[in-house]
């Protein structure tokens, strides 16, 4: 009875241990993997959304991580664990929650549910939101801007 | 023993029912099946259980950032058709420099779709942020701050609304219920018309209810506290000096006195007590009132 427990309890750690190596799916519109972890490093890939990549390490809001043969620093934010890991020490169940998955994926609410909206509501100004999505801050003029303001750099010591 | 026995079994069972209140059916499965091989429960109770974590798990996934960037685009369509933009591109670009900095330091610092920061043309004193981090803030409002400290206070509780999704908590949860149970039960085939034409008005539902918070009930008083603690925590870490929100909620107060009821002042309720949590949030952290002579230079050549 008592070897029984222990053996159980060991395997649900191997299946914790095998869900900590997850890789990770990126979860913005383009994210930038770092060559160091600092907002404003260098940029070693760029990654669209719905991409997969490994993780290497982990130090506090940053990861280390791998992508296509580069490795680089990519901020936690931007990517999200990979669920149903657990399941895949059983593949029948795996095959059958990652094709749920894939189905979810691609419903909610998505572009497709936008444009019926719009469609429905034409009064909407979705141009004026696309006019507010084009105001950007290009990285070195960010910079620049918080040198001459004395600010911080932010990301780099927390 | 029996007493031990009960114990056990009272124990597994709490365990199941909190896990599966938090909707993790996997690790409901780890549970089940421990409390089945200990034989404090049966194999049907088991089933039962797993069935139900993976039920609750479905109908309570939470919203995908992709998902709060296409309600927040609505939420800001919605506001856009009520006002207009204030085309000033230099300030545009300095409000969009600050707040860009303050969301690099906040603890979200990317968003599916980024944070962008516009002027809304109004006399009204507010600012509002969309789910996502689209932020508008109001013309009638950057006349009331003063410097780039003030400045950043704004934008920066803001993006802590963002941070912390007030935006989609404002969606009544029978709604996105029956968003994932839609999704749940179909989950095998393509989304059909009448699908689709369900999906996209609980999708305005959900647009309506975070329009309805956002201009007229508000946040409640924890969720706008917790946005100045986060903000001033932005702040700090920015180079800012948090003082620049006490310093702007302490002019707001007074204004919230003197009785202009508009905007900002209904949807903000209990300025005086924000400030005194501010304030003492200020004196706990020991954060001195530094000066900042090239912000407010920045500042004046923008503003004059």
């Amino acid at each position: 009875m008592k070897k029984q427990v222990w053996i159980i309890l060991l395997g649900v750690l191997l299946t914790a241990s095998v869900a900590l190596a997850a890789p990770l799916k990126v979860i913005i519109q383009e994210a930038t993997i770092r060559k160091d972890k600092r907002f404003f490093a260098p940029v070693v890939a760029r990654v669209a959304y719905g991409e997969v990549i490994q993780e290497l390490e982990r130090r506090g809001d940053w990861l280390r991580v791998s992508y296509r043969g580069k490795e680089g620093w990519i901020h936690i934010s931007a990517v999200q664990e990979q669920k149903f890991q657990l399941s895949s020490l059983s593949t029948a169940r795996a095959q059958e929650t990652s094709r749920e998955e894939v189905a979810l994926a691609g419903k909610g609410f998505t572009p497709e549910v936008e444009k019926a909206f719009r469609e429905k509501n034409p009064k909407m100004r979705y141009d004026l939101v696309d006019q507010v999505q084009g105001y950007k801050v290009a990285e070195p003029r960010l910079q620049a801007f918080i040198r001459a303001g004395n600010l911080k750099e932010p990301g780099g010591a927390r | 023993m029996r007493i031990r026995r009960e114990f056990f079994l009272w124990a597994d069972t709490m365990l199941i029912v909190v896990v599966l209140l938090t909707g993790c059916a996997e690790v409901v499965q780890m549970g089940t099946t421990v409390g089945q091989q200990m034989g404090t429960i049966s194999s049907e109770d088991k089933e039962r259980f797993d069935r139900m974590a993976q039920e609750t798990a479905k109908a309570t996934r939470p919203m995908t950032d992709q998902e709060e960037y296409y309600v927040g685009r609505a939420v800001a369509a919605t506001i856009l058709g009520q006002y207009r933009l204030y085309p000033n591109e230099s300030l545009i670009r300095y409000v969009n420099e600050v707040g860009q900095d303050i969301a690099l330091a906040s603890d979200r610092p990317f968003t599916y779709g980024g944070y962008h920061f516009a002027i809304l043309d109004t006399e009204e004193v507010n600012a509002l942020s969309c789910p996502g981090g689209i932020i508008f803030v109001t013309r009638g409002m950057l006349k009331r701050v003063k410097n780039e400290e003030e400045l950043a206070a704004v934008l920066a509780h803001e993006v802590g609304h963002v941070n912390h999704k007030d935006g989609i908590a404002a969606i009544q949860r029978a709604r996105w219920v029956q968003v994932a149970t839609l999704l749940g039960a179909e989950a095998a085939k393509k989304v059909s018309g009448a699908d689709l034409a369900q999906l996209v008005s609980l999708f305005e539902g959900s647009v309506n209810d975070v329009v309805k918070t956002l201009i007229v009930n508000g946040y409640s008083r924890e969720q706008e506290e917790a946005a100045d603690l986060g903000a001033m925590a932005f702040m700090y870490r920015a180079g800012y000096d948090p003082h620049g929100l006490s310093n702007g909620l302490e002019r707001l107060a007074k204004e919230q006195t003197g009785g202009t009821k508009e905007g900002l002042l209904t949807t903000h309720p209990g300025m005086k007590e924000r400030l005194a949590k501010a304030k003492a949030v200020i004196t706990e952290n020991k954060w001195p009132q530094t000066p900042h002579p090239a912000r407010d230079q920045r500042f004046r050549q923008v503003f004059r």
